[in-house]
């Protein structure tokens, strides 16, 4: 079952498409990875998917039930959310600023007390929301998030402007979310080393389009190790290799081939050299996933 | 319900009562300033003088307090980034009912206690005549009912922009236009939201160029003026509301 679908999702401003038919699939107990860009369009398609932005074509489902005016307040009641920047009322206290959550989501009070130790702000009663650090309003939001124990929870940019120690105990937060509490996670960063620590599955958006959907190993697949092979004549060298079907592809000057084994290898360049052919360079390589993600979206792995 | 009841949680510490507190004390200030200055000829009019200068002091004092009330209300909101959060519990078109009911219990609170405490005034001063219960009664539903005209437009401005510097700049005007407004002609202050603090006075006053005697009398508001005071509410309310709800997060 797919938590969210979205069909040919699109969102126009002015004449600039900012999202560009998205297909997203979100499968149910999954930590998925929104990974993208500055400005490529994340926050925007998570706001189409909560309702608070008007898709300008296309189709959301979320929990199996399409999104219109009607339903989307009974749907939401499953959902909890945390949209770029934290929300609180910076003069009331945490616990306050939970009962206004808690009274409009209609469910038990105990739950405040609960999702604060959830989030480690159990020992704050009392103090004013306004003089909490950055990490512990970050805290707070995903305990406002959390306090319906919803389904699904949609975080945009959690860690945004935490400190190391802070994005830490976020991450670990939202790692176990998924197990203890059965829910699905989706987390939009432009980190890709934050999405690799805690997502199984990923999407990648570039200028509103997606590059990539798929499991995080499936990404990681894309950084298997390969040969770089640089001959005298690569373009007799193709029709060599074509010969002893090796698989190849030809970049920046180099023929990509598949890892060989030893024996393979010194037998492919014997026969290189038996046909006229010098081996200039013989290469192992790996593509890091800040390569795959330079070579999805264009730019460069966190901007 | 639920969403009136919240929106007074939200307010706490807001000094909401502190802002009435001083909207009193000005009044009470200014009244009590304007009576010390009158012989005892003119105070014989007692309770007329009392309602047609209260009026005048409404005109001034309340444009920019119903500003403050409906900046403080809203402004938590922006401060915050708080729409995101409560757009996916609640709809837009709630929060604002929410919004503006909560304006008008607190200006409902206000108005009636300003009421009261300048009836014990008069009574306390032994103001001539019958004390004017009825009156006071509609004069305090006749501010109110102007107030709200004036809340919708302070809120639609305080939720249309984060910095409430505009919805602020709006109440000092219309504190400068109110009492401005009544040196103008009957037709022209009908085309100034403020200006119906004076223009449904329940005195008025008359002063003989010949004579030089000024004199009060009792009136009660034109019923085209309350159409018009409708309308100008309906415009806010629709405008503001319709701004509001389209607004996207």
């Amino acid at each position: 079952m797919n938590m969210i679908e979205t069909h040919d999702l699109c969102k126009q401003y002015g004449t600039t498409l900012r999202v560009s038919h998205l297909n997203l699939s979100v499968p149910e107990g999954s930590i998925y990875g929104f990974l993208g860009p500055n400005g490529a369009g994340k926050s925007t398609t998570l706001k189409m998917i909560l309702g608070l932005v008007r898709p300008t074509a296309g189709d959301i489902q979320v929990l199996e039930k399409t999104m219109n005016n009607a339903n989307r307040l009974a749907v939401l009641r499953q959902v909890g959310s945390l949209i770029e920047s934290p929300s609180y009322y910076g003069h009331l206290t945490g616990e306050e600023n939970l009962r206004i959550v808690q009274t409009l989501r209609g469910v038990p009070e105990r739950n405040i007390r609960e999702v604060l130790q959830i989030v480690r702000l159990d020992g704050q009663f009392g103090k004013k929301v306004a003089h909490y650090s950055l990490g512990m309003k970050q805290r707070l939001a995903l305990a406002t998030a959390l306090l319906g124990y919803p389904k699904l929870l949609i975080l945009d940019e959690p860690t945004n402007g935490l400190d190391p120690a802070g994005i830490q105990e976020m991450r670990e937060l939202i790692c176990k979310l998924p197990g203890q509490f059965g829910m699905t996670v989706v987390v939009s960063s432009h980190l890709l080393s934050e999405i690799d620590q805690m997502a199984d599955h990923v999407a990648i958006i570039r200028e509103g389009e997606l590059v990539f959907q798929d499991t995080l190993e499936a990404l990681h697949s894309r950084s298997r190790h390969h040969l770089a092979l640089r001959t005298t004549n690569n373009a007799i060298a193709h029709h060599l290799l074509a010969e002893k079907s090796v698989p190849f592809q030809e970049e920046e000057g180099y023929l990509i081939l598949p890892i060989l084994s030893d024996e393979i290898t010194a037998q492919l360049t014997h026969f290189l050299m038996k046909n006229h052919l010098g081996v200039i360079r013989l290469e192992e390589r790996q593509k890091s996933l800040e390569d795959i993600f330079l070579e999805l979206t264009g730019k460069a792995a966190s901007l | 319900m639920k969403l009136l009841k919240l929106e007074f949680l939200k307010c706490r510490r807001r000094k909401i009562v502190l802002v009435c507190a001083a909207v009193l004390a000005v009044e009470l200030i200014w009244m009590g300033a304007f009576f010390t200055r009158q012989d005892a000829e003119d105070l014989k009019w007692g309770w007329m003088l009392l309602l047609y200068n209260l009026s005048m002091v409404d005109a001034i004092i309340l444009p920019l307090s119903v500003a403050t009330l409906a900046s403080r209300n809203c402004e938590l909101e922006h401060k915050g980034s708080t729409w995101k959060l409560l757009e996916t519990m609640t709809s837009p078109g709630s929060l604002y009912a929410a919004k503006l009911c909560w304006g008008a219990l607190v200006l409902a609170a206000l108005l009636m206690i300003r009421s009261g405490l300048f009836l014990g005034v008069g009574i306390a001063q032994g103001f001539q005549g019958p004390v004017p219960w009825g009156r006071f009664g509609v004069f305090t539903l006749i501010s109110w009912a102007v107030s709200m005209m004036v809340y919708a437009l302070q809120q639609g401005l305080s939720l249309w922009f984060a910095n409430q510097a505009a919805a602020l700049v709006c109440g000092i005007a219309g504190s400068f236009l109110g009492i401005l407004s009544m040196l103008f002609p009957p037709a022209l202050i009908r085309c100034v939201p403020w200006g119906y603090y004076g223009l449904m006075s329940l005195v008025l006053m008359d002063w003989n160029q010949v004579t030089r005697v000024t004199s009060f009398y009792w009136r009660w508001p034109e019923p085209t003026d309350l159409l018009l005071l409708c309308l100008w509410a309906t415009i806010f309310l629709a405008v503001g509301r319709t701004l509001f709800v389209r607004k996207e997060v």
